[in-house]
């Protein structure tokens, strides 16, 4: 047959069944609006309060983390966005007749994979930029900005925007190794959530030593214009976080080629 | 071609498919059998390369399923009808599964005019009934215009128009050369779909052969109604059938047809009231057959193959 499958097709496949569901465009939605509303309000608050602002507090203050403060709550639905593209198949069982037309699981995985990460990383981008300006505006003449013709602002807005792809990227991982959507949502929130709140109680010495392992910590170290104590650098960080996005996506893969579907 | 290889799916201490083995050829309806839980669905889904075999393997014209250059082009399933994802509409469903297998966008329209389902092209697939959803499932089936077609229980959840209309279609896909592979639970739906049937039971291969070979060994009984019962099984025994009386006013005659049995009456010059073949006993048999399998299963859990 002239019409073999290829990677191509497939990519093609997934990305009218990533924008064909309201999970996907709901997700995508709440993402913006959590981003650049939280962002902009949490702006709009700093600004509000600068004159009673303490000196010390005025030394420290990063207008970059500070704009782009709407992503912590963002990763959730992004995360989930990730999650949801493999879950829902097993939810709805539509995981049948999906790998019944693409029997060749390795290229199932791979053109969701290219679907997500090309999908989330424009989105993303664009958030995070946007984000960034709407809280320089609101600043603008109160509080100290920042601007992107400074690298390591400009790297911040940039890993940021990947620090989100690469969470969706974890979530959709997860997704191949447990199937289930609330289980894989629980977990994902636990890591970014739970554990960094569990460490509180623990020796101060292990938090210094062990917290700046935490995606959300990574995550942190990506997306801030100067290294913070205790917290790898930016790049560091990245690698960390690529690590940790590669060895559970193999998983996945791994489980989800030797598996019964 | 489709050719089932000594089979075998065990999961942990169930066997769900033991050494099966069978072909099904191109051409002719063929049923598969078997009561509930009997490894029919787990059979379809090994030979969609869905679950892996713990031995033996599948092949379609001697390729395995995951090998398959072009999936959708040459086997055609409807496993679950309700396997599609809620909030998508049926033709966003068919459309990607076309883009998967680069099938053109136009056919998408055809298979939804075909089925029927075309005024609800546009509607998410949570909202519809079964029998939408099983149109849809063949009209997925359809897409790539395939060699082989498989079909699980597709008739359930169709009105008796529906029916109708999918047994006619499986017999023009047969007609056209086609591999047509269809389960049931029940026998008197095959005996009236299919031309070939594989009947299975706890996993095993029961019994396998055409409608006719299979209805010839069971279709033995006529239930009889008539004026003179006494001259009637006379003649009867006479021809060599098996007479058993049933009541004081009927008789089960086995071993002829329904009309060779009027015919003997005729003959006899006995009044006929009633004349009814008992197809109930095809079902009978079935059930036979396959309760035996589920005894020998029940008594024996985890059942090893022959190794």
């Amino acid at each position: 047959m002239s019409s073999d499958q290829n990677l191509q097709a497939v990519v093609k496949s997934e990305w009218i069944k990533f924008r064909s569901v309201r999970s996907s465009v709901m997700g995508v939605s709440v993402f913006f609006v959590l981003t650049l509303g939280l962002g902009g309000l949490i702006s709009w608050a700093v600004r509000s309060h600068w004159s009673q602002t303490s000196y010390a507090d005025k030394v420290v203050f990063d207008p970059v983390s500070t704009s782009l403060a709407g992503i912590l709550f963002a990763q959730f639905a992004v995360g989930v966005i990730g999650v949801l593209f493999i879950t829902s198949e097993y939810s709805s069982g539509s995981i049948r007749t999906t790998l019944a037309a693409v029997p060749n699981r390795i290229r199932l995985v791979s053109a969701k994979l290219i679907v997500l990460l090309l999908s989330i990383i424009v989105v993303s981008e664009i958030v995070c930029f946007a984000t960034f300006l709407l809280g320089q505006a609101v600043f603008k003449g109160v509080v100290p900005t920042a601007s992107l013709g400074t690298a390591d602002v400009l790297r911040s807005v940039l890993l940021a925007g990947l620090y989100l792809t690469l969470l969706t990227v974890l979530g959709f991982s997860l997704g191949l190794i447990v199937r289930q959507s609330a289980a894989c949502i629980s977990i994902f929130v636990s890591v970014l959530l739970i554990l960094p709140i569990i460490f509180v109680f623990l020796p101060t010495s292990w938090q210094n030593s062990y917290e700046k392992y935490f995606p959300s910590e990574l995550g942190r170290s990506m997306m801030s214009p100067f290294p913070s104590a205790h917290h790898l650098g930016a790049w560091n960080a990245t690698v960390v976080l690529l690590i940790y996005t590669a060895v559970v996506f193999g998983a996945g893969l791994t489980l989800m080629r030797r598996r019964d579907a | 071609m489709l050719k089932i290889d000594h089979l075998t799916k065990r999961y942990d201490e169930t066997i769900a498919v033991n050494d099966l083995d069978f072909e099904v050829k191109p051409g002719v309806v063929t049923g598969f059998l078997g009561p509930n839980g009997s490894g029919k669905s787990t059979t379809m889904r090994i030979i969609l390369g869905l679950d892996h075999p713990t031995k033996g393997d599948v092949t379609i014209d001697g390729k395995k399923y995951e090998n398959l250059k072009s999936p959708l082009h040459e086997v055609g399933a409807l496993l679950d009808a309700k396997a599609v994802h809620p909030g998508r509409t049926a033709r966003n469903h068919l459309r990607a599964l076309a883009a998967s297998n680069r099938i053109k966008p136009s056919r998408v329209d055809e298979v939804l005019e075909f089925t029927g389902i075309a005024s609800v092209a546009n509607k998410k697939v949570g909202g519809f009934s079964l029998g939408m959803s099983q149109r849809l499932g063949i009209a997925a089936a359809l897409l790539g215009d395939p060699q082989v077609l498989l079909f699980d229980e597709p008739v359930n959840g169709l009105d008796p128009e529906g029916i109708r209309w999918i047994r006619e279609f499986f017999r023009s896909l047969a007609k056209e050369g086609r591999t047509v592979f269809v389960s049931s639970h029940l026998m008197s739906e095959m005996a009236l779909t299919a031309d070939q049937i594989i009947v299975i039971g706890r996993g095993k291969l029961i019994t396998q052969g055409s409608v006719d070979d299979l209805t010839a060994t069971v279709q033995g009984t006529v239930l009889v109604r008539a004026s003179n019962l006494t001259t009637l099984t006379k003649a009867l025994l006479a021809k060599k059938a098996t007479v058993q009386s049933t009541s004081d006013t009927t008789i089960s005659v086995s071993g002829l047809a329904s009309d060779d049995v009027g015919q003997i009456a005729f003959n006899a010059g006995v009044v006929i009231h009633e004349l009814t073949p008992q197809r109930a006993s095809l079902e009978e048999v079935f059930m036979e057959l396959t309760a035996d399998s589920l005894e020998y299963g029940a008594s024996m859990p985890g059942d090893v193959s022959h190794e």
